[in-house]
């Protein structure tokens, strides 16, 4: 079986910082998200149930996820492909769905695609989705639980309501939910491998894509403004005594009339 | 006459969204549709009148039978077409999110998810939405003459309703079975509580170490009349507490009179849900942590000395 | 089980300093380190002497991150409510190569594990080590989680309180004494603003010690360093004097007052605290220091207990950057003879005796007895402040001779027994 893991490069945002309402993530590492990481445990785990199973890794980023994909081959990827052309630099979710569109049908003989249910920096959950409809795939997302019945998925969403039972033939395009599973920790030995695994690292050009269709230039939408919001609150603490503190609490809510007494 | 369209798969929702639709597709100058899919969804279409819609699209095709993202996104796609649809609004549920942006690729349409904000301004319609994990919020607005946003529910008042009538067009739709097919719903115990809503919130986070302390919590919220709210580890992790009680960037987002956050440190995908609140007090034993920024009152402390003594307080008071 | 030559445990100072050594050896040399990355779990004042460092790694810092080269020194004696400081500029300290500089250990580790990641080391983040593999006397390996991983010599690069020596059995147990806890906090300011207010010319820096009743008594002082863009504030007090205190002080309390007084305040207006941090510091000196090697073991850095307190500056980054380089120097020698057995590793002793380390860790071995005196970290200061106060105040009467005021504060004060038998300590620094 052959399945193919979107990751997204993001920002370790345990270290952003605010200046001024700025978002700053400068010295930030970059990491990939915690659903990208349930996507990449669960094709892994498929790998170890279903003899013949190879899993390709593909992610768009920045130059540095040369790097960050050694953490993707060390947990189990067989090989990677990666879009760090600069000309897909700031592509938004059209663009991005777009050249993995291209790049998934480059890799060719597919039967699942894995993708987190959104990623943890914008959660905006549009790739998986909009690569569904480009590969014209059926889309089962929020998924916790996933099973590989021959050629069929078997597959639990968490939805609002209940819990949906959901059966699809492959090809298809899954995405998972953060409870599917617990991501394992690389072990030292992979981590020393992961850099002797192939990766390859396709151009625009090599997708055919020009570079008014991906990048800035090709976004379908556009961020005006990206602030925090105004922090308007008190931060008054209260330390000491017990007594002392439960007291001075409760009267500050009570003058704010918050206990509605 | 160009469109905006309305769909969502829980009439309720929809309605905020015709309700708001309606100033949009006002001063935009477009008519007000929405769409129906599915076996009897026909039925409520004088209520989509009554908030606001000139027209109402319904679809009854077998391939619409149960929500599938597949079909619906094809429905909705050809609707939209055949009637010169350019704005789309659908309410952020889970099913409704992953439809629009499938939608979205099928018109050639930038799409915006989520949004908490949507407003007008110079012509074109300005959305709001958090990101960078919650910590900041986005202002966005799309390029493509096809516009596709998912609001986060509440986010528009219901208008009034009105007496009105409206045009009821069968949708001649051309759709393929969907692929995947549900074999079977587990419906969840659910929880009827309505945290967006409540007027005291007490949340309770890490800080409590197993679930039969939440008896403290308990005492506390009946001694305030509050709802009891919790973070995603106490509900989808440890399943302490059923997921309708999550407040966070996943879960409720709330706006109460007065929160008090328990043992919890703070985390953006959390304080995010409480940033409504008009007061917000945080109990955390340490000192340093993230939530006493986000707080108008704290008090550093270990909650399981200071929630009894509170609710002792709040009793005798 | 999976075998490379060398396992270096902590991505710090002395770890990434031992691996760049070995860069170029064609061994194969690993780091672990538990933090999110090299530098997220190491903190200084601080600044670090670049002058006792040439003949140690003296290629690296022409392009490393540094914050500014310090051309002006400050000592403040604080009493309660006045300070007398004591300020010395010199032009030796302004001419390259500019003997210290101040540095943010985050920006500066992190720089440092990407250059020995790119000599071809791996430098492999979150990975905690859990435990050493013996085979008989000799260190064989480390245990990460379930896995074990084996190394002809492991290097002990694990901070203050490290693990490795314990395990290896190296280390004795600890005594509160020989510790210091050290709170620091980041505060940002405009680079303009801080060369006003410090006096300093574009790049330069400077660094400020205080001592006195900012810590109550208790034995430790307070900080003050200027980087590029934003100040190190912060307290370092000794953990057996603060369990000693009754009532129990907060070191972060501390900070929050120090912070208060007029001669701070007034440094870091309009300054944006950025961040927080907290570090243990080994001050117990030579007679701490656990064996330094074993079969197949070394231990470098902290872990080897390589801090000093000097009163005017506390020292451990160039031990530890000089110390992991000479650990490389012998692990290299070692693989040529292919013996890693502790005999072949006492070499490393022999290199340290010779080296700066050892020399001062010997000369300041009384120094520790010293900083127990808590007249030091209170009288003393506040008289000397007094003093001071009494020379330069002109009041209402007519002013009194000089040589009239100085007998008189020094015989108040100073003139004593307990005084003279302080003095005879003090010849111990």
């Amino acid at each position: 079986m052959n399945i193919i893991v979107c990751l997204k490069q993001i920002s370790d945002l345990k270290y952003i910082r605010i200046k001024d309402r700025k978002p700053l993530l400068e010295g930030a590492p970059f990491i990939f998200g915690d659903m990208d990481r349930n996507a990449l445990e669960e094709a892994i785990r498929i790998k170890e149930k279903v003899e013949g199973t190879k899993v390709v890794a593909l992610a768009l980023g920045g130059a540095k996820l040369k790097e960050t994909i050694k953490a993707a081959l060390a947990i189990g990827a067989d090989e990677a492909v990666l879009l760090t052309d600069p000309l897909f630099a700031n592509s938004d979710t059209a663009g991005t769905a777009r050249a993995l569109g291209k790049a998934v049908e480059k890799i060719g003989g597919y039967d699942l695609i894995l993708a987190g249910e959104g990623s943890t920096d914008n959660f905006s959950s549009q790739v998986g989705p909009r690569l569904a409809e480009i590969l014209d795939l059926p889309q089962i997302t929020y998924v916790r639980k996933l099973e590989v019945q021959g050629k069929k998925l078997r597959a639990v969403r968490n939805m609002e309501e209940s819990f949906e039972v959901v059966e699809v033939d492959m090809p298809a395009l899954v995405t998972v939910a953060n409870e599917i599973n617990q991501p394992r920790l690389a072990l030292l030995k992979d981590i020393l491998k992961a850099g002797k695994k192939p990766v390859q690292d396709w151009k625009a050009a090599d997708l055919g894509l020009s570079a008014d269709q991906v990048g800035a230039k090709g976004s379908v939408r556009e961020v005006v403004s990206n602030l925090a919001p105004e922090q308007a609150r008190k931060q008054v603490v209260f330390e000491g005594e017990l007594k002392d503190v439960v007291e001075n609490l409760f009267n500050a809510l009570t003058k704010e009339g918050a206990l509605g007494r | 006459m160009t469109e905006l369209l309305v769909f969502s798969e829980k009439n309720d929702l929809a309605f905020e969204l015709v309700s708001k639709g309606r100033e949009f597709a006002g001063a935009l100058k477009m008519g007000l549709a929405a769409a129906l899919l599915g076996e009897k969804a026909g039925a409520e279409a004088n209520e989509y009148f009554a908030y606001g819609a000139d027209r109402v699209y319904v679809g009854e095709n077998p391939a619409l039978a149960g929500f599938n993202a597949e079909s619906y996104a094809e429905a909705l796609y050809q609707i939209a077409q055949k009637n010169d649809a350019k704005i789309l609004l659908i309410p952020s549920t889970k099913r409704g999110k992953e439809l629009a942006p499938r939608v979205a690729q099928k018109l050639g349409a930038g799409c915006v998810t989520d949004a908490t904000a949507v407003e007008l301004k110079d012509g074109n319609l300005l959305i709001s939405r958090y990101a960078l994990g919650g910590n900041t919020v986005a202002g966005e607005v799309i390029k493509t003459a096809h516009k596709v946003i998912t609001v986060m529910p509440k986010t528009f008042e219901l208008g009034p309703k009105e007496d009105r009538k409206g045009e009821v067009v069968k949708a001649d739709l051309n759709l393929k079975a969907p692929r995947a097919r549900v074999v079977e719903r587990q419906e969840k115990v659910g929880e009827k509580v309505d945290l967006e809503t409540a007027e005291i919130l007490v949340c309770i986070g890490r800080g409590l170490e197993k679930k039969e302390d939440l008896k403290i919590v308990e005492q506390l919220a009946k001694a305030l009349g509050a709802e009891i709210g919790c973070t995603k580890s106490l509900c989808t992790d440890y399943q302490w507490l059923s997921e309708d009680r999550l407040v966070g960037l996943s879960g409720k987002k709330t706006s109460p009179r007065l929160v008090i956050s328990l043992g919890i440190s703070g985390q953006i995908q959390y304080t995010v849900g409480i940033r409504g609140a008009r007061t917000a007090v945080a109990i955390n034993k340490d000192k340093q942590a993230p939530i006493f920024a986000m707080s108008d009152y704290g008090i550093v402390g270990n909650l399981y000395e200071v929630v009894p003594m509170l609710a002792e307080k709040l009793k005798s008071a | 089980m999976e075998k490379v030559d060398v396992i270096i445990v902590g991505g710090g100072l002395a770890g990434l300093s031992c691996a760049y050594e070995l860069a170029d050896s064609g061994m194969t040399v690993v780091v672990l380190e538990r933090g999110d990355f090299s530098g997220s779990k190491n903190v200084t004042g601080g600044r670090i002497y670049l002058s006792p460092l040439q003949s140690y790694l003296p290629d690296l810092w022409k392009d490393a991150p540094l914050e500014r080269h310090v051309t002006k020194e400050f000592l403040t004696l604080l009493g309660e409510t006045n300070s007398t400081t004591v300020g010395l500029y010199s032009d030796r300290f302004n001419h390259d190569p500019y003997p210290s500089y101040t540095i943010l250990r985050a920006k500066f580790d992190r720089w440092l594990a990407d250059l020995v990641s790119g000599k071809g080391i791996y430098v492999i983040p979150e990975k905690k080590v859990d435990d050493l593999i013996r085979e008989g006397t000799k260190v064989a390996g480390i245990k990460s989680g379930d896995e074990e991983f084996g190394a002809d010599c492991v290097v002990g690069a694990d901070g203050v309180l490290s693990f490795i020596a314990e395990k290896a059995g190296l280390r004795q147990p600890f005594q509160p004494e020989h510790f210091a806890v050290g709170f620091k906090e980041v505060i940002e300011l405009d680079p303009k603003t801080i060369e006003d207010r410090f006096g300093l010319g574009e790049g330069e820096g400077a660094a400020q010690l205080f001592v006195g009743s900012l810590t109550k008594g208790m034995m430790g002082g307070g900080f003050l360093y200027t980087n590029l863009e934003s100040l190190s504030l912060g307290i370092v007090v000794g953990i057996h004097s603060l369990n000693r205190r009754e009532p129990r002080e907060e070191v972060y309390k501390l900070l929050d007052e120090f912070r208060e007084r007029p001669e701070i305040k007034n440094l870091i207006k309009g300054g944006n605290p950025i961040e927080y941090s907290a570090h243990l510091i080994s001050e117990g000196g030579i007679r701490i220091m656990p064996k330094l090697y074993g079969d197949g073991i070394l231990l470098i850095g902290d872990a080897a207990g390589f801090g000093l307190n000097m009163l005017v500056t506390v020292r451990g980054m160039e031990y530890a950057v000089a110390s992991g380089v000479l650990a490389g120097r012998v692990i290299k020698r070692a693989k040529e003879k292919n013996d890693f057995s502790a005999s072949s590793l006492a070499h490393y002793e022999e290199l340290l005796k010779d080296s700066f380390i050892m020399k001062e860790m010997e000369g300041f071995k009384n120094s520790l007895h010293l900083l127990e005196n808590e007249r030091l970290f209170s009288k003393y200061p506040q008289a000397i402040s007094n003093l001071f106060e009494k020379v330069m105040t002109v009041d209402g009467g007519p002013k009194e001779r000089l040589y009239k005021t100085i007998w008189q504060g020094l015989k108040k004060d100073f003139l004593n027994y307990q005084t003279f038998k302080d003095w005879l300590q003090f010849r111990r620094i």
